[in-house]
This record gives C-alpha cells, sequence and structure tokens, in this order.
C-alpha cells in the first residue's frame, strides 16, 4: 500500500505514485467483475479523428463515500444525447451496486487501494478514461447523506 | 455537480506541470461557495501530465489532441462547455487570491453597465529569479498605468458576463496562436461594440512562471512581431484612415528601432570619445524609459533598478525586432492566419473534434 494524500506528495514522485497504483488496481465492469480490464486501447484512441468529441465522467468515492443517483443523473444529463464512458473510481472495495448498474448499465469500475485519497482517485481514473471531455464526480461523506439511500458507497 | 452555478472558471494549459497544481488550488481558496461555480481546466496537447493534475482539482478537464492552437482557443473550447452566468479566465501560471474572484463577480453583479472585468499582476513574482521579477515588474507596471476601462480581457484573469462572451464572437482563435494578445483585441472588439471593460488596478494576481532569459525573449518577440503584424496594424488602420498619415504610422516602428540600433551602434565607435557618446545614449535610454526604472526601484529598490537595466535594455531591443518583423512580414506575406491544411479545413466546413479553429473576431 502506498501512503498517500498527504503534503509530501509532490508533483515529481507522483508520476512513480501512480505507476505502483496501477499494479495494485483493476478496471472491471459490473458484469464481468473479477475479469482484469484495463481500457489503455481506449485511452490511445483520443487520438484518432472524430466528428464528436469522447465524453467521459468519473465518479470518485474514496472510502465512506456515496454518490446519489439525483447528482449522478445530473452529471450524465449534462451531457445530454451523447454516449457517455462512466467510470467509477472507488477506494477499497464498493457494495451495494445493484442501483449502480441498474442507472448506468455499461459503467466500469477502478478499484484503488482502501485509503487512496479524493486527488490520487481522480488523477488515476483520469489516466485510464478515454474522454476528449472528462467530467469528474466526487462523492460525499457517508454521513452527510446516509439518508438519501446511497446509490454506491465503499466500505 | 449543479446546474445552477454562477460562475465557470475556465482554465488553459499546455505544459503546466510546473505552475497549475499552485494556480488550481488558489482558485479553490477563493472565498466562494464551492457549490457556487465549475472549475474548468483545457489542456493544449501538454506533453507532461497536465490533463492528470488537473483533473486532482477541477470539474472538468478537456483534452485537445492532434495540434496545438493556443490559449485563445483553449478558452473558447472551455467557455462552450461553460454553465456559469459569469465566465472567468484565469492563466495556468497566475495565481488569484482568495477575494479576487468573489471582488470581480461583485464588481460585475453589482454594476450592470459592466460587462467584463479585468485583474493584473501585482508587484511579487513566484519565481525569486531576477529575470521573473522583471518581468512581473513590468507587466505590473504597464497595467497599472493603462488601468482604467481598457483591458486585457484574458490574461492574467479575467471575468466576463457570458452571453456578452458568446455574442462578442468569442477569442480570435484564427491568429493568436501564439503570444498573449487575444484578449487585448477581444477588449478592443468589445469596446467596439459597445461594451464597458474594467481593468482594475485593485484586482491583482501573482504571476507563477519562472521566466529566463531565452523564454522571455521568446515571449517579447512573439508580442511585438504579432502585435506589429496584426493587432497594431488593425489597430492603426482604424485610428488613423488617412492614407498619408497611416503610411507614416506604419514606417514609425521600425524606424524607430532602426534609430535606436544606429544610436547604440554609434557609441561603441572606437573614437576618443566613445565612452561619452554611449554615456550619453544610456542615459537617453534611461531617460525615455525613467517612470519604469522609477517603479522598480520603488518596488525593489535602487539596486535592482540599475541590475535589470541592461535586461530592460535588451528586451527593447529584441521588442524593437521584433517590431520590425512584424511590419516586414505584414507586407510580405500579410496578417497571421493558420496554416493551408487548416484555412482549408475552415473552408469546406469539416465538422471534427477538436474543432477546425474559427475567425471568429474578423
Amino acid at each position: 500500500m502506498v501512503p498517500v494524500g498527504t503534503e509530501a506528495n509532490s508533483n515529481s514522485d507522483r508520476a512513480a505514485q501512480a505507476h505502483e497504483f496501477a499494479d495494485a488496481m483493476v478496471m472491471e465492469k459490473p458484469e464481468d467483475r473479477g475479469t482484469l480490464g484495463p481500457i489503455f486501447d481506449r485511452a490511445k484512441n483520443r487520438a484518432e479523428p472524430r466528428r464528436t468529441p469522447r465524453v467521459s465522467l468519473i465518479v470518485v468515492l474514496p472510502e465512506n463515500h456515496v454518490v446519489s443517483p439525483d447528482r449522478l443523473a445530473e452529471g450524465l444529463r449534462a451531457h445530454g444525447n451523447q454516449d457517455v464512458d462512466v467510470v467509477v473510481a472507488c477506494a477499497g472495495q464498493p457494495t451495494n451496486l445493484s442501483a449502480l448498474q441498474r442507472s448506468v448499465g455499461d459503467a466500469q469500475f477502478l478499484l484503488a487501494p482502501a485509503g487512496t485519497s479524493t486527488e490520487d482517485l481522480r488523477e488515476l481514473a483520469m489516466r485510464q478514461v478515454p474522454g476528449d471531455i472528462v467530467t469528474l464526480l466526487s462523492g460525499a461523506l457517508l454521513p452527510a447523506i446516509v439518508a438519501e439511500s446511497p446509490l454506491v458507497m465503499t466500505s | 455537480m449543479s446546474s445552477s452555478r454562477v460562475l465557470s472558471v475556465i482554465v488553459p494549459v499546455r505544459d503546466g506541470n510546473a505552475t497549475l497544481a499552485r494556480t488550481l488550488t488558489a482558485i479553490l481558496a477563493s472565498e466562494l461557495p464551492r457549490d457556487d461555480y465549475e472549475l474548468i481546466v483545457v489542456d493544449d496537447v501538454s506533453s507532461d501530465s497536465s490533463p492528470e493534475l488537473a483533473a486532482r482539482y477541477a470539474d472538468t478537464v478537456v483534452r485537445l489532441t492532434a495540434r496545438k492552437s493556443g490559449a485563445a482557443y483553449a478558452r473558447n473550447r472551455g467557455a462552450e462547455l461553460a454553465r456559469g452566468e459569469f465566465l472567468a479566465f484565469v492563466d495556468a501560471d497566475a495565481m488569484v487570491r482568495p477575494h479576487t474572484l468573489p471582488r470581480m463577480l461583485g464588481i460585475l453583479s453589482d454594476h450592470p453597465v459592466l460587462d467584463a472585468v479585468s485583474a493584473s499582476h501585482d508587484q511579487t513574482a513566484g519565481a525569486n529569479n531576477i529575470v521573473s521579477q522583471y518581468w512581473n515588474l513590468l507587466l505590473h507596471f504597464g497595467e497599472q498605468r493603462h488601468a482604467g476601462t481598457s483591458g486585457n480581457v484574458a490574461s492574467p484573469c479575467a471575468m466576463i458576463r457570458r452571453h456578452v462572451f458568446l455574442s462578442a464572437g468569442m477569442y480570435d482563435e484564427w491568429r493568436f496562436e501564439t503570444a498573449r494578445l487575444e484578449g487585448i483585441e477581444f477588449a478592443q472588439r468589445l469596446e467596439d461594440a459597445g461594451r464597458t471593460v474594467l481593468s482594475s488596478k485593485d484586482l491583482a494576481i501573482t504571476g507563477l512562471k519562472r521566466w529566463n532569459l531565452r523564454s522571455l525573449s521568446r515571449e517579447v518577440w512573439d508580442r511585438s512581431a504579432l502585435l506589429a503584424r496584426s493587432l497594431g496594424y488593425q489597430r492603426t488602420r482604424v485610428a488613423v484612415p488617412s492614407d498619408v498619415v497611416f503610411t507614416l504610422s506604419r514606417a514609425l516602428a521600425p524606424a524607430m528601432a532602426v534609430l535606436f540600433f544606429l544610436a547604440i551602434s554609434a557609441a561603441f565607435v572606437p573614437t576618443p570619445s566613445a565612452s561619452i557618446k554611449a554615456a550619453i545614449v544610456l542615459m537617453g535610454a534611461v531617460a525615455l524609459n525613467f517612470p519604469a526604472y522609477l517603479s522598480f526601484a520603488r518596488a525593489r529598490g535602487i539596486l535592482f533598478a540599475i541590475a535589470v537595466a541592461p535586461l530592460h535594455m535588451l528586451m527593447q531591443a529584441v521588442n524593437g525586432l521584433g517590431l520590425c518583423a512584424g511590419w516586414v512580414l505584414r507586407d510580405a506575406v500579410g496578417d497571421r492566419e493558420p496554416d493551408a491544411a487548416t484555412q482549408a479545413y475552415a473552408e469546406v466546413g469539416v465538422e471534427i473534434w477538436p474543432p477546425v479553429p474559427r475567425a471568429s473576431g474578423r
């Protein structure tokens, strides 16, 4: 486990940390969990000519954070009718995924070690997503919106 | 993410690893409720990890691909995505103070007659080498002198009503691929359209970029060449429509530069009075720039003003040469335009991502 989210994290050692994290995390789809599925190839395709930008939505869920259905829906709605690649970046093992699968069937999950900070999750997810336009949606601390029937949370 | 955010803060960046984190941290430390603004970073084909660094702080990161297109183009792409009623443009090497954005927002909210407001550099510099200190002080000096109702609606930090920005045609991404002059051209365009721009002395930011002799010379060269080739030419044509005066005014800048170099050269002719000639020329140069040197001395002391005098003269020489080059290019080649392929794409109207630069300001 790599300590993250401290003041000591400088720009110079961030790249090294990212490589260490890369070994510790996997990308997976809800329907085939357990199958490693890095999407670096999709990220490489960003440079190919297209008529419209590719859009990605990163949902950032550090430990004990949740995102409400309304916020996720709003994040998706902001891009209109465009196809959006949804990536949920979690610190620790996510639970209660069924609601999310219903809402965003093809969401991918980026599983980082427990304790990974919000900023590191964001950076790691950014390295993975293929979007030209990437929207980042941060979850809220669990006690704050526990009454809102959380869509997904990390334990 | 709320759809009712008041402000969209847009930060264009290219290879900004050295300063971007401080810039974004400063924006997030603004005395504004976090839900009141969105932070959009537009990466102009960086070769470093600027997009990943931006993702640590931003709500939206736009990754441009294919070719570097400049800050004007990047800001326009950010504005197209923005949903705030007001747009704030902050350079990736500028550090706002906690009250800068709230005060700008307050000024525009309280004064409906104002359409845009711009901040200026303060006297401090993020880097402590003498070149950076000098350049920040010079920018501060120039911006303070010209503060009032004209400004630079782009660098280092400016805020504008979104509907005004869009209706004015956004930044001219066609001509301003290099140099930071698109904000000056845009401010002029706004004023021509009857809009009001306030350049405030009291709203200040700190420049973070570490300049060296080479990068500063390049910056001054780009600015002066583009100024003479494009922006200055257009301004002169508008201000001086008479053919005779127009021709004379076109010749003025290169003539002054040539005279300057002749004077400097004459000072070094090996005659018994060479040192006297040199002293006279130097005194003339100092006298012409006395307000600037006075400003340097007040900010950093007399020794600093003396120390940067050779640097200031060198930059003036680069500026003169750049102006000459700009005028020559204007006559030989014409106004600044994108490469032929980009022009062809624009003419045909091909729809691609990232979009082909548009000549919005013309």
